[in-house]
């Protein structure tokens, strides 16, 4: 069974505004998923239905089978607890008034999982690659991408099942998005990412399975390696082929 | 002919330099990229080179632009400098456009400025039959709307072409491009460089094309210079510099930019 | 890019900082030691014929005396208690309705919202004196605690508008959703998230409140709408000496210069406020 399934998910104000069609897809326990779309294809509406901060104008999510409530406080307790997320602007999503430990112990706190914490958020830090002493100092003290490190260390500490990363790594550079992405990789062993991004590089490198949404809807979906082999939609193929690759 | 000399320069704040003996040349209707990271001083570079340094940065060493110091020459020196010699491209098209001007005015403004530069009067009529000429240029569709439509009415893409319209309106020798389509989605992108490229070789402008990213700095350039942390650590042309770098900091971002490239391959 | 530049801007402007920090501090703690002194020890009897009639200073009256022969400085020594006593009581009310509003109407649905900010909008325009009238007729009687309450009914909109904006940026902010998305609830996210980080700005505004507060309370006592003698506020002295202001300008020179320097120095402390209580800015590098 899948952890994750969208079933005919429709999203708008109105029926005319409608910024989601009908999408359906499954996310299963540690495969990887990459959801990829330009702006206004409606990725980060299903982000925010899948972070549970909107409801669907139609069509159901499920979790383990349940129909995700964002009402139901003792579901959604376990589901926040099994679904964790990191967020694109390492600056704007790290308050910067608490330290990393505060920071990093936030879902630990807010899930009421008894403590100590400490161990718990060393741990974190430790999976991240952050030295210890990163635990008494604010965020403006770090770089970009350690910052993006803090982030993944709070979406971690709880041990959840997955991970939405919303272009988790868009706003790094080069050198620093490619360790992130190698991080990711690494922890995605132990949990899923659904990882939501323009950028199909990233998304390749990473994600087993593709979707490619365009517009509010799912255009393609399925094995990565299938779709980079043999594209089908010409949507897909465009995207393909405005990628910037290296001169060879 | 060399069209900007920079010659050791070197920018600093208090006692610390933020971009350290910098020597770049591009020679007319050359396309070099200046690739580096955040913090790297590319950005301040480009500043420097059109002398709008901010005024507690101190510069040395020598930028001759088209001929002419920059370093240290007066603000009305400079004037007949900008648009004349060179134009620049931001990244980011929403605040480089005036939120209140309709884009039709805006792009007529600096094709009305180069036209008095150049002794030239231009009635209204032919002002506006040169701001569509232009909008063709730049391949955007829908004409009659865009130039009645305020910056925030129209599409991102659509709001880079108005800018590189713009900067096409001055007729410049050199074109600085500062990011100009990180801000933009990928389809977008592919777009903006290539209608970049093109226009830059049908107008036989040079083009210093500034930006963080190696494969889109490999679609237009042929030269490309490294910055690391205010240094040049290697240049030459694309070619051997991506194909073979020298330098560590060089290799690591050519591996890391490959990485993502081997990834689109599908599997054997 | 300019990254440097703020730093070193940073460093110049927070030595300036220190230093209207530090005259505020002196202007304010000055008035706050007379102001305690006060509960222990004045020179005269506020009320008593101490010496004769509109006398100038002098050793024995460091401010001279009024028409009725009482000491001045004994007069405006209460009064910067009187005036501390408003200041913080007007603010701490304009804090307690206001920030609670102010969050409220951030958080409030679309129609809530923007009937509490017209709410705000509307307190704001009204004349504080006119509230002040108002409060009077309600509790019957002028006295501290009618001007405090007025004061601070009328702060409190300004407080309620700046805390509503305030906090809507910060609403915004992905720091927010990521807390939602961690399970927090939202009384967490207020008080973890939303009061520290709105709170340099609101408590650099409190300061200037309090500043307001004070010279607005000296406008109500001078139109009779303050506290009554013998807790007379500088408002009222400087009422009482305005029909002798050619023959004796000192009475009024001296309570006019109690209120302007404890009002500077509440200024310059906001001022200097700035950069306390920001981590990004305590940066030492």
């Amino acid at each position: 069974m899948s952890m994750i399934a969208v079933e005919e998910v429709s999203f708008g104000y109105s029926r005319e505004q409608r910024v989601l069609h009908d999408v359906s897809f499954a996310i299963r326990s540690g495969v990887n998923v990459g959801l990829v779309g330009e702006s206004g294809s409606g990725k980060s509406t299903i982000l925010k239905l899948l972070l549970g901060l909107a409801r669907p104008s139609a069509g159901k999510i499920r979790f383990n089978g349940e129909a995700l409530e964002p009402g139901d406080r003792a579901f959604m307790r376990r589901y926040r607890r099994a679904v964790q997320a990191v967020f694109q602007d390492p600056y704007s999503s790290l308050d910067p008034r608490q330290k990393v430990e505060g920071i990093v112990a936030e879902p630990l706190r807010a899930l009421g999982i008894p403590g100590p914490h400490r161990p718990a958020i060393e741990a974190a830090l430790h999976d991240v690659g952050l030295p210890m002493d990163s635990i008494s100092r604010y965020p403006h003290e770090f770089s970009g991408g350690q910052r993006q490190r803090i982030a993944i260390a709070r979406a971690i500490v709880a041990r959840p099942q997955l991970i939405l990363a919303d272009e988790a790594v868009s706003a790094l550079d080069l050198s620093t998005r490619i360790r992130i992405v190698e991080l990711l990789r690494a922890l995605s062993k132990t949990m899923a990412i659904l990882f939501v991004s323009h950028d199909l590089g990233v998304v390749a490198s990473l994600c087993e399975e593709i979707i490619i949404l365009e517009r509010g809807r799912i255009v393609e979906s399925g094995k990565t390696a299938d779709i980079l082999a043999h594209p089908q939609h010409p949507y897909t193929q465009k995207l393909l082929a405005s990628v910037p690759r290296m001169p060879v | 002919m060399t069209l900007l000399a920079i010659d050791g320069l070197t920018l600093s704040i208090g006692d610390q330099a933020l971009v350290r003996d910098l020597s770049l040349s591009i020679a007319g209707g050359e396309r070099l990229g200046l690739i580096g990271e955040s913090g790297s001083g590319k950005s301040l570079t480009a500043l420097a080179a059109i002398g709008l340094l901010p005024p507690d940065i101190r510069a040395e060493g020598s930028i001759l632009l088209d001929g002419r110091q920059v370093i240290g020459a007066r603000e009305e020196d400079l004037l007949p400098l900008r648009g004349a010699a060179v134009a620049t491209v931001f990244q980011e098209p929403l605040t480089a456009l005036d939120p209140l001007m309709k884009v039709g005015r805006q792009v007529a403004e600096p094709l009305a400025r180069r036209y008095r530069r150049e002794g030239k009067k231009l009635d209204r009529k032919a002002l506006a039959r040169e701001v569509r000429d232009l909008l063709e240029r730049v391949s955007l569709p829908d004409i009659d709307r865009i130039v009645n439509a305020y910056p925030y009415e129209i599409s991102g893409g659509q709001r880079q072409r108005i800018a590189i319209a713009m900067a096409l309106a001055c007729r410049p020798k050199l074109l600085i491009a500062d990011e100009p389509t990180t801000a933009l989605d990928v389809t977008t992108q592919a777009e903006i460089l290539d209608l970049l490229s093109d226009l830059v070789r049908e107008n036989g402008m040079a083009l210093l094309f500034i930006s963080h990213d190696l494969p889109v700095v490999a679609r237009v350039a042929e030269k490309v210079a490294v910055l690391r942390r205010g240094e040049v650590v290697e240049q030459g042309p694309v070619t051997s510099v991506f194909g073979a770098p020298a330098h560590e900091y060089t290799r690591t971002l050519v591996s890391a930019a490959a990485a993502f490239d081997k990834a689109l391959e599908p599997a054997q | 890019m300019t990254v440097l530049a703020e730093q070193q801007e940073d460093s110049a402007r927070r030595t300036r900082r220190s230093l209207t920090l530090s005259i505020g501090l002196l202007l304010v703690g000055l008035h706050l030691a007379v102001a305690l002194l006060t509960l222990v020890w004045i020179p005269y009897d506020p009320t008593g014929m101490t010496g004769g009639r509109l006398e100038a200073p002098s050793w024995a009256h460091w401010a001279g005396t009024d028409r009725l022969g009482r000491d001045l400085f004994t007069q405006i020594m209460i009064g910067s208690r009187i005036a501390l006593i408003v200041g913080a009581g007007a603010v701490a009310i304009a804090a307690a309705i206001g920030v609670t509003l102010g969050v409220l109407a951030a958080f409030a649905t679309r129609y809530l919202d923007d009937a509490l900010a017209a709410t705000f909008d509307i307190l704001i325009a009204f004349p504080t004196l006119l509230l002040a009238m108002l409060v009077v007729a309600a509790t019957g009687t002028a006295s501290l605690l009618s001007a405090i309450l007025a004061l601070g009914i009328a702060i409190s909109a300004i407080v309620a508008r700046l805390t509503r904006i305030l906090a809507k940026r910060v609403l915004a902010m992905d720091y927010i959703t990521a807390a939602r998305t961690a399970g927090s609830s939202w009384p967490s996210i207020v008080f973890r998230h939303l009061l520290p980080n709105i709170w340099p700005t609101l408590s650099v505004n409190f300061a200037l409140q309090f500043g307001l507060a004070v010279i607005a309370e000296a406008s109500l006592s001078y139109l009779g709408l303050g506290a009554p003698p013998p807790n007379a506020s500088w408002g009222r002295l400087l009422q009482e000496a305005q029909g002798t202001v050619y023959t004796a300008p000192f009475g009024a020179v001296a309570p006019g210069l109690a209120l302007v320097s404890l009002v500077i120095g509440m200024n310059l402390l906001a001022d200097g406020l700035r950069d306390i209580g920001d981590p990004t800015r305590r940066r030492s590098r």
